[in-house]
């Protein structure tokens, strides 16, 4: 009962109320002041308005002497938006969102916002995390208005649909969900709006905050949306019938579904001759697998299956860790977890004193702590190597992924050796399998195989290949050129 | 009736990887032995035998099917009723789990004799049977999944059987066809152990997005095994000089240590490892096929089941210890397959054939 009574005291609240409560802000501000014909209120918060143009365009037309109604000052007052309204919650979010209020009597209801909000936004700059040699180099900002124009130049076109939605309770944030009409498939459209608008959280300050919660699967440490900085790639992406979603204060825009190998893809890839490009990833995917294994494989093989190594790597083997006192896992955790400390404590730190802690980190300690016995030199090199590779991930996110799947790797290895690294294997194929990314199968187009999707996974073919979308998208127009014009089978000298 | 949603179901030539991972198991690790026994270096010839049987077997199944709107189990409950069809599938049940519980008991054996000699076989089989039951509760889809992973990535080590070649004596291979039908027919009766498995088409058949498309992958997932089988047993017969061949339990791990790379010496343990891969799709499907045999002929719900088997086959592998409870095991699973390929299936071929010609007279 009293619930309802408070809702509709609010509904009731006048436009006096709704001022005297702003005006236990400090930052609130109302003048009152009165030309030849009437006298009126003027009111805003004083952090949210850009005072130039409340100087400028706003007051002139206050004091000009041509207007009696609040209709007349409308169209006085030279800025677009300006609203003539009675509805309090419109003027409560409004006046939140840089508006000014101005009334001819101090209790009455008729009022005009006038828009005057201040954009304070950071310049388009370069990609730092996404950053490539080749290729545009302007990267998303915070403010969704300028991202949404950096798509929109991309992709001049009237099927680029934009839906805006509203989540967080204190925290408002404006959702954009991007696609391109005609090509995605709906049902993943309604998906993604669905899951958003189900969102119940009061501060949203982030897309990694949607990522995880819209995704399918919140108990993996696996991403099941890809996260991006790059208009380019949003762009050919939307292209493909994907699903874009853009969040106000976040220069990271979220791309579903995905699949896994889409991780191990850099946008880089398309800008250089397939055959260079497919090098690359193919190197890619291995360094994942190299970072992963092998360690695992290191403290399986001296734990328990020697008698694997020919005897003159033996040698070497035992040679370099004659002096050291830890058991293999021992030893290998000891400088995991070192070089987990480095990475941590470099991306905490400005980057100045980041590089010296590198330097002191990668050097110092690698080389007394084989000195000093604690470590074989061999495993110093294959940890250094494994956690350089996992650096080459493109996408922040899954290379943390990766660096974290390697201790139960290590664990399992020690507990059942190169058995235990199998087992360890069949569970992530299996969480693998289970994955969806806005329920469509994770490990496409592996596993389901689908061959036509393989042209852009493991490797990547020439563009003449790509006429069809993915089939794992189910898009609405699945050719996107003709491949026959394309591809035209030329005889030798003609 | 059995209906499946199609976001269920999956895509016709995944019954290639389906049926040979199913045929696909310990077996092969071992079966020299066992089938050169009686006819010695014909034994390659058995092994096609054996293979062409499995064929027909292969389409007598799709033929029992093709109309009966289900599985196995809506065959037996149209033909013989509630209860006599309702019995005879739930012992097709429990055959499937003596067939996983099999093959992960032999491959346990064989990791304590050749990796572990000291393996905890009952926490190693919690593990195991706790992957098994994360895959099954993930559906038919990742089960599938699994099963082609199974098959795809441990495909390099056919290349090892290569090695081998360089120190055989290939005329061992010549067929000397010296023996007789009957001793033909027994060790073709040997293989089949290394055969069987492929019966649970019976019961994942509803399962197929495309059943008649998939006659030809099928045919082909058995001809795949029957090559490798082959294949094997002929670098076997060429490596291992007959008296040599009857003193190896496991001829193929065996041969398996001669297998020299400049970063790996004995391969056998990334072999065995390896075979890990090739064995939990097999444990999968075939615990699969027992629960979902179940779930259809009592209604009852899947994913107790499972678990209520998986203790159970748990408690079965802790407690078989010895050579002799395992070669027990073997044996009758090995002979209750034999009987299901020869006896059970054709019975149910013809009798399904007979039911429905008369029904379809009656019409």
């Amino acid at each position: 009962m009293s619930k309802k009574t408070s809702e509709n005291n609010l509904v009731n609240e006048s436009i006096v109320q709704v001022v005297n409560k702003f005006k236990m802000s400090s930052d609130f501000i109302q003048y009152s002041d009165k030309n030849n014909n009437v006298q009126y209120w003027y009111s805003y918060f004083r952090t949210l308005i850009d005072t130039g143009t409340l100087q400028k365009m706003v007051i002139p037309a206050l004091k000009d002497n041509n207007w009696q109604s609040l209709i007349e000052l409308k169209n006085t007052i030279p800025i677009e938006e300006v609203l003539f309204t009675t509805d309090t919650n419109t003027i409560k979010d409004k006046l939140l969102d840089g508006y000014i209020l101005i009334t001819l009597t101090e209790y009455g209801v008729h009022c005009l916002l006038v828009k005057a909000t201040l954009n304070k936004a950071r310049d388009v700059s370069l990609p730092e995390v996404e950053f490539s040699v080749v290729g545009p180099k302007e990267a998303f900002v915070e403010a969704i208005e300028t991202n949404i124009n950096l798509i929109r130049k991309r992709i001049p076109d009237e099927k680029l649909r934009i839906r805006e939605l509203q989540i967080g309770k204190l925290s408002k944030t404006k959702v954009a969900v991007l696609c391109i009409e005609d090509i995605v498939d709906e049902e993943n459209f309604r998906t993604v709006v669905q899951r958003i608008n189900e969102i119940e959280f009061d501060q949203i300050s982030d897309s990694s905050f949607i990522t995880q919660m819209i995704s399918d699967n919140h108990n993996s440490p696996f991403p099941q949306l890809l996260d991006t900085e790059r208009p380019d790639r949003v762009a050919s992406i939307l292209a493909e019938g994907k699903v874009g979603v853009m969040v106000d204060g976040s220069p990271h825009v979220l791309i579903g579904p995905t699949t896994l190998v889409e991780f191990f893809s850099a946008f880089d890839d398309y800008f250089y001759n397939w055959v260079n490009a497919s090098f690359i990833r193919l190197v890619r995917l291995f360094a994942v697998a190299f970072s992963i294994l092998v360690t695992p494989v290191y403290v399986a093989t001296l734990s328990y299956h020697y008698e694997l190594i020919p005897n003159d790597l033996l040698n070497t083997l035992v040679s370099s860790r004659r002096e050291v006192p830890l058991p293999p896992l021992l030893e290998a955790l000891f400088l995991e977890l070192t070089i987990e400390l480095l990475r941590e404590a470099g991306a905490r730190l400005p980057t100045k004193v980041g590089q010296t802690i590198g330097i002191v980190g990668g050097i110092v300690i690698g080389t007394a702590s084989v000195e000093a016995g604690l470590t074989s030199n061999i495993l110093l090199i294959i940890v250094a190597l494994a956690a350089l590779a996992s650096f080459t991930t493109p996408i922040y996110a899954m290379g943390n992924t990766i660096r974290m799947l390697r201790f139960p790797f290590l664990l399992f290895a020690e507990w059942f050796g190169l058995l235990g690294i199998v087992l360890c294997f069949c569970f992530l194929t299996t969480h693998l399998l289970r994955l969806t990314s806005l329920g469509r199968p994770f490990l496409e187009p592996i596993y389901p195989p689908r061959t036509v999707d393989m042209k852009d996974a493991l490797i990547r073919l020439p563009f003449s290949l790509m006429s069809k979308r993915p089939q794992q998208l189910r898009p609405k127009d699945p050719i996107r050129f003709s491949s026959k014009k394309a591809r035209k089978n030329k005889d030798i000298d003609e | 009736m059995i209906k499946i949603a199609e976001r269920f179901q999956v895509s016709h030539f995944l019954v290639f990887y389906l049926i040979h991972s199913l045929q696909f198991g310990v077996g092969v690790l071992g079966f020299q032995r066992i089938v050169s026994e009686k006819v010695g270096r014909d034994a390659w010839i058995s092994v096609i035998i054996a293979g062409i049987m499995v064929h027909i077997s292969l389409w007598m199944i799709y033929k029992i099917l093709k109309n009966s709107g289900g599985n196995v189990t809506t065959v037996h409950r149209q033909i013989l009723g509630k209860w006599i069809g309702g019995g005879l599938s739930a012992c097709l049940a429990l055959y499937f789990c003596l067939l996983a519980i099999t093959v992960l008991r032999t491959y346990i054996e064989i990791v304590q004799v050749w990796m572990f000699p000291d393996l905890d076989v009952w926490v190693f089989t919690s593990v195991f049977l706790f992957l098994v039951f994360y895959i099954i509760s993930g559906g038919f889809r990742v089960v599938t999944g699994i099963t082609f992973f199974g098959v795809i990535l441990p495909i390099y080590v056919l290349f090892t059987f290569l090695f081998p070649l360089e120190f055989s004596e290939l005329n061992n291979l010549a067929p000397p066809l010296n023996h007789s039908l009957k001793e033909m027919a027994q060790s073709t009766k040997s293989m089949s152990l290394t055969i069987i498995g492929f019966e649970g088409l019976l019961v994942f058949y509803p399962f197929i997005k495309n059943p008649d498309k998939s006659k030809k992958w099928a045919h082909l997932g058995v001809a795949f095994s029957t090559v490798i089988y082959t294949l094997i047993m002929m670098v076997s017969l060429a490596y291992f000089s007959e008296e040599q061949l009857q003193k190896n339990v496991w001829a193929t791990l065996t041969i398996w240590k001669i297998v020299e790379m400049p970063f790996v010496e004995r391969f056998e343990y990334i072999g065995i490892a390896n075979w890990c891969l090739i064995i939990l799709p097999n444990v999968c499907l075939s615990f699969w096929c027992a629960t979902r045999c179940l779930k259809d002929t009592f209604k009852v719900n899947q994913k107790i089941i499972l678990v209520i088997i998986l203790l159970g086959s748990f408690m079965v592998i802790s407690l078989t210890q010895t050579r002799e409870h395992i070669n027990m095991l073997n044996d009758l699973v090995g002979q209750t397959g034999f009987y299901i390929m020869f006896g059970y299936i054709p019975c149910l071929f013809i009798i399904n054939s007979i039911f429905r010609k008369v029904k379809g007279r009656k019409r």
